[in-house]
């Protein structure tokens, strides 16, 4: 066991690392999380060695083999098999996922693979703007800034579920060609882009406030002085030093995007068929809750899991990056409501 | 003060304006067909098709359409499709429900938020610490659409303990408005009561960790006055400003999803169905409404924020 | 700390006092009483209906819910099944005298008719209902069209129209048509022509229904929320004494409230909270509940539906009659009854039981060699279509079978699924690209064949927008034998003949017809289900009602 003098004249990062890898609870659900990843990526594997069945393939009026019985995927009073587990060496492992009697395994697998892209793009994509406005608005200010800045507090402002119904609605029923932009109705981008639309605001505002701060810091006065352009103070000088905060931004916000895509496609604007997500699933789940509650549980627990674990990582890298960066943060927060800005409206508005 | 609340109002004016604008494109620009033909019905013809087009002004250009509609919006004129009535009167009729779910779910996110927030932060590292933080962000993590239908089962069909649904006006019974709302107030709490308390407790975390609550020990104050007198005012100053927000985003009807399954005859369940029908005005409507009510919030709470924090108050003279 | 004091108490209270004023909104007194007979009924729709008002009500919701409240000329018998499919005198004495090659009505109205609100009924009324209701623009309109001058006066809103003439002291009522219109008796029993009195405002009165020829009268209407009846005073008094035929119902009002959770609608009709749920079970519950309540609570109705895929008649690959039939060879119905989950009948014809000219046939029985052979003999050049089906479940699902039908043959598919209110608009807009192949179904508007073939499968049907001839089917010796059986009178020989049509066409295969729907009625343990009457347009009869 290393005594704590050895941390000096370490790295950062390392430190950070340490950190992160001392918090249990952290570790245990970033395993999780991976294994998540690991499962829906397996998803093609066990669809064709196992289940030996697409995701969409429907299999309504067959019967398969349980051990050496016969019975109907999906009966005539429209009521799906139950799990199977190994009965059938593998098909219909967790049951059938209702009336269109598809394999259900295979489904939360691909399923998985959508709510996944869908919500990590989202948060990528969101982070890229968020960081790219946060820098011009923190660093140039004056003019910039006001222009920035009113247009993030528009989208926060705007009742944010009811736009994005709206719009997932609309592009599900036409689709949207803007010279040679064309998003088909069906497309994924279409919850892709309205989630990462609505989530910039959560990152832009923290990440403008720390620019804002750290754009006083001696050290990027040195730069300016030294000659450097603004794109070099801004992405070489600023930009190393919001790591950790766009890191944990990044990390928490994969876990609301995946909510809100959840939410929209539950009102039938988000992912579309044939798509499947675990947030579709759960909608026809519910309505089967009675005759057959696993279709709605498996995939809530497959989200409330990625959530979870993306929340707690988070919350452990937020404190393993920078044990203090709450007061940096809210230094940072301060500054925004010196100026005048608001701030994030809360989750509840996703609900 | 003033000045700065001149400066929001303007402000508000230029959000609504915003609003008013996205929502207006989204309906008419981006859908390639007019509502006449949806109005028309089964057995259209074109002379119908043509008739209702000059009845509602669908045939006029697109800005002027956006004018007329926004002339209506301020005259109380504005009319949804079907049924052709007022579109304020259905907005009007739903803000009891949607108050009476908001108010009473924001009042127990808030009460058990601080509750849960203190207790981790007083045990700070121990298993009721640990415990309740799971809890919290286990109550975050599910999705609103499958913890209503779950409650609803297990507690209105299962145990039939509450009813499955609806609203009960106050003024009609209020012993049934209580309970027709106790399972919405748990399903829309329970999401934020875990996000509250979470960042009351770090907020708290910090505070105790600040000098001057050393110092107030120091000088032997007790631990109780030490709470009091410093650290729950300072970490509850920025939950405050939370709940603010947090409340007018409810309030201004975005509790959708909690509305539509519990079938509660609201603002949020008025928009929904209208967005699921695709009518315009409606949604306009309820849209503007929401933009007023959030930037209405906004505005309070930055008030609020800056009238107790004095770093604020004075930092404000001495900003750029 | 005083202040923060202060102010979370004073949050505290304004929350607590808003809640109390905001809450104390439209408090009404809520009607119990079950008595012996009579009583209050106590229902529940899954949606209000688009309009509360019958000149422009174009649902099954609305027309259910004023069947008994406003009357028309001629009415749909009061009765279920096919009884219920013929069109008897309502506020008419008699059935219209025909002449003129067709062309003229003439009609008498009842004497002593009052409205609701003590008005006398008078043989006017009918030109002004039938003028307001074209004034409003109302989606009935276009069945009156072909009235002498109604037309013109849809175009101009200058009226009267010519073709109506009436005499208010005799009562007597003559239309001329512009030429012989064999479904003319059907429109004149369907709600948009029901009688209101002279100086009906020309609005939609959802809010605030006008007065009521019929047995019970809309006391209360609160467009979102809910409705409630009472007795129409003047149904004992005037209305009933003339129509005798009708019942004047046993229950004394009913209190109906919109519940749009249909899963809490069956809780709590089996709870017996509310008495009777006016759509079917959801398909997750009907299996259950048809197995616990048949006979006692519950009971299957005929819905005159058809349930089918379209094909795209005008474009490759569907303009090729082997591939549509192929295509009918490859749909089980089997599978589609399933994904119904039980209330769907199969059958691969377009006229549906119930309707007259009805005669089962199956032409395409399920056969998947056979439809890939034909396919290989067709060998269509276009394999990439797409496929489009409304959103709502279980019609979604029955899409999403059709494109996995599709893809089997052979066909690389896109699938599209809209939201319901705008799935018609959508496919009816010839102007979208890639309308190939889709789901949809059609309901009747009334008991003749004609509804069926001439706005979904007559060439001259196909409109640029508000199409509903999706199959763009236009076969010149169909459309003359639809529009010449139009023109004639119902008969035993018409009804042969349209069943002949209905195989001829089927031969073409411009659809691929899966199936009928059947609807319900679920009553809780207070409520006779033996009473209760089920009209396949007009849905339950409130005056069939009876607690036990």
């Amino acid at each position: 066991m290393e005594g704590r003098g050895s941390d000096a004249g370490r790295g950062p990062w390392a430190l950070a690392l340490r950190r992160l890898l001392r918090n249990r609870l952290a570790v245990v659900f970033l395993g999780v999380f991976l294994l998540i990843v690991v499962f829906v990526l397996a998803a093609p594997l066990w669809a064709d060695e196992v289940a030996e069945t697409g995701p969409n393939q429907e299999h309504t009026v067959e019967q398969i083999t349980v051990d050496g019985e016969k019975k109907d995927v999906v009966t005539p009073e429209g009521k799906p098999i139950g799990p199977q587990w190994f009965g059938a060496g593998g098909k219909f492992f967790l049951g059938a996922d209702g009336r269109l009697g598809r394999d259900e395994m295979v489904r939360l697998m691909y399923g998985g693979r959508t709510s996944l892209l869908v919500g990590i793009s989202a948060a990528l994509i969101a982070t890229l703007v968020a960081i790219v406005l946060g820098l011009l608005a923190g660093y140039f200010r004056g003019w910039v800034d006001s222009v920035i800045a009113r247009t993030l507090d528009t989208i926060w402002s705007l009742p944010v579920f009811l736009i994005g119904l709206s719009v997932g609605i609309a592009l599900a029923v036409g689709g949207l060609k803007i010279g040679p932009l064309e998003l088909s109705s069906g497309s994924l981008w279409n919850p892709i882009l309205i989630i990462s639309v609505f989530t910039v605001p959560y990152i832009a505002r923290p990440i403008r406030g720390e620019v804002l701060a750290l754009s006083e810091k001696e050290f990027v006065e040195a730069a300016v002085a030294q000659g450097a352009g603004p794109s070099r103070v801004m992405f070489g000088e600023i930009l190393p030093n919001l790591a950790s905060t766009v890191i944990v931004f990044f990390t928490l916000m994969i876990a609301n995007s995946m909510l809100f895509e959840a939410g929209l496609s539950f009102l039938g604007a988000g992912v579309q068929p044939p798509n499947s997500s675990w947030g579709t699933m759960i909608t026809v789940g519910v309505e089967l809750l009675r005759i057959q509650p696993l279709l709605a549980i498996l995939p809530g627990m497959m989200i409330m899991l990625t959530v979870l674990s993306l929340n707690i990582v988070g919350d452990a890298l937020r404190d393993a990056l920078d044990p203090r960066g709450k007061a940096r943060l809210d230094a940072a927060l301060q500054f925004e409501a010196q100026s005048g800005a608001t701030r994030p409206v809360g989750e509840a508005s996703l609900s | 003060m003033t000045r700065f609340i001149a400066r929001r109002l303007v402000g508000m004016v230029a959000v609504l304006f915003a609003v008013s604008v996205i929502v207006f494109v989204v309906f008419m620009v981006l859908p390639k067909q007019n509502p006449a033909q949806s109005l028309a019905g089964k057995n259209a013809t074109p002379l119908l098709v043509k008739n209702i087009e000059e009845e509602w002004g669908f045939d006029d250009p697109l800005p002027q359409q956006y004018l007329t509609m926004m002339k209506k919006v301020f005259t109380g004129e504005l009319i949804q499709y079907e049924p052709r009535i007022p579109v304020s009167d259905r907005i009007v009729e739903g803000i009891p429900a949607t108050f009476s779910l908001t108010i009473g779910a924001a009042l127990i996110w808030l009460f058990f938020g601080l509750l849960l927030g203190y207790l981790s932060a007083i045990r700070a590292g121990g298993w009721l610490d640990r415990i309740l933080t799971g809890v919290s962000i286990a109550g975050i993590s599910i999705p609103v659409f499958l913890l209503g239908p779950v409650l609803i089962y297990v507690f209105a069909n299962e145990l039939e303990i509450f009813p499955n649904g609806q609203y009960v006006a106050f003024g009609e019974d209020p012993g049934e408005w209580l309970n027709h709302l106790i399972l919405p107030w748990i399903t829309l709490a329970l999401l934020s009561i875990g996000f509250y308390s979470r960042v009351v407790r770090s907020n708290m975390l910090d505070v105790m960790n600040e000098d001057y609550v050393r110092t107030a020990r120091a000088k032997g104050l007790s631990e109780r006055q030490v709470m009091t007198r410093h650290v729950l005012r300072n970490s509850l100053i920025p939950v405050i400003t939370l709940f603010g927000l947090d409340f007018g985003a409810t309030i201004a009807g975005t509790a959708i999803i909690t509305e539509s399954i519990y079938s509660i005859d609201g603002i949020g369940l008025y928009a929904a169905e209208a967005v699921a029908k695709f009518e315009l005005p409606p949604i306009m409507g309820v849209a503007l409404y929401g933009a007023f009510f959030v930037v209405l919030m906004n505005m309070i709470v930055d008030v609020v924020y800056a009238y107790l924090d004095p770093r604020v108050r004075l930092g404000e003279s001495a900003s750029a | 700390m005083k202040k923060l004091g202060a102010l979370i108490a004073v949050l505290v209270l304004a929350a607590v006092a808003s809640i109390g004023l905001a809450s104390c909104g439209g408090g009404d007194s809520a009607d119990g009483g079950d008595g012996q007979k009579g009583g209050i009924l106590n229902g529940t729709y899954a949606s209000f209906p688009d309009f509360m008002d019958p000149a422009l009500s174009y649902t099954a919701e609305g027309w259910s819910a004023m069947a008994e409240v406003y009357l028309s000329l001629l009415i749909y018998k009061h009765a279920g099944g096919e009884e219920g499919s013929e069109v008897v005198p309502g506020l008419a004495k008699e059935m219209p005298k025909i002449s003129n090659g067709g062309k003229t009505y003439t009609l008498f109205l009842r004497p002593g008719l009052k409205y609701s609100d003590g008005t006398p009924v008078k043989a006017s009324d009918f030109p002004y209902s039938l003028e307001r209701m074209i004034q409003l623009n109302s989606p009935g309109a276009p069945f009156y069209l072909s009235i002498e001058g109604a037309e013109e006066f849809a175009k101009t809103k200058q009226g009267p129209i010519p073709g109506i003439k009436t005499d208010d002291k005799t009562g007597e009522i003559v239309i001329n048509l512009e030429g012989p219109r064999g479904t003319f008796v059907n429109e004149l029993g369907l709600m948009f022509v029901a009688l209101l009195p002279k100086g009906t405002p020309i609005e939609d009165l959802s809010a605030n229904p006008p007065p009521a020829t019929g047995p019970y009268m809309i006391t209360k209407s609160q467009p979102g929320k809910g409705w409630e009846y009472k007795r129409n005073p003047y149904w004992a008094k005037a209305n009933g004494k003339a129509m005798p035929e009708l019942p004047a119902g046993v229950i004394d009002g009913a209190k109906i409230t919109v519940v749009r959770n249909d899963q809490a609608q069956v809780d709590d009709v089996e709870r017996g909270i509310y008495d009777w749920m006016q759509n079917p079970p959801p398909s997750s519950r009907y299996a259950e509940v048809k197995e616990n309540y048949e006979g006692s609570q519950f009971r299957v109705e005929p819905a005159i539906s058809t349930y089918f895929f379209w094909m795209n008649t005008q474009e490759p690959p569907f303009d090729d009659v082997k591939v549509r039939q192929a295509v009918n060879y490859a749909v089980d119905s089997r599978a589609l009854e399933r994904i119904y989950a039980g209330q769907l009948v199969g059958s691969h014809q377009i006229l549906p039981p119930g309707m007259p000219g009805h005669q089962e046939f199956d032409l395409y029985p399920y056969d998947i060699a056979k439809a890939q052979e034909l396919i290989k003999e067709a060998n269509p050049s276009d394999m990439d279509i797409t496929v489009w089906t409304d959103s709502e479940s279980p019609n979604n699902e029955a899409g999403e079978y059709f494109n996995e039908v599709l893809k089997d043959l052979g066909f690389n598919t896109t699938f599209k699924a809209l939201n319901a209110d705008n799935f018609a608009t959508v496919i009816g807009n010839l102007s979208t690209p890639d309308l190939d192949a889709g789901w949809a179904n059609w309901f009747q508007d009334y008991p003749h064949p004609n509804d069926f073939f001439q706005l979904l499968l007559a060439g001259e049907s196909i409109q640029p927008t508000n199409n509903y001839n999706f199959s763009q089917f236009d076969d010149p010796a169909i459309n003359k034998r639809i529009t010449e059986l139009g023109r004639e009178q119902l008969g035993p020989e018409q009804e042969e003949a349209y069943h002949l049509l209905d195989e001829e066409i089927m031969e073409l295969a411009p659809w691929a017809p899966f199936g009928t729907r059947t609807l319900s009625t679920f009553v809780s343990d207070e409520i006779d289900l033996d009473s209760v009457v089920f009209n396949p347009t007009f849905g339950h009869y409130l005056s069939s009602f009876e607690f036990k």
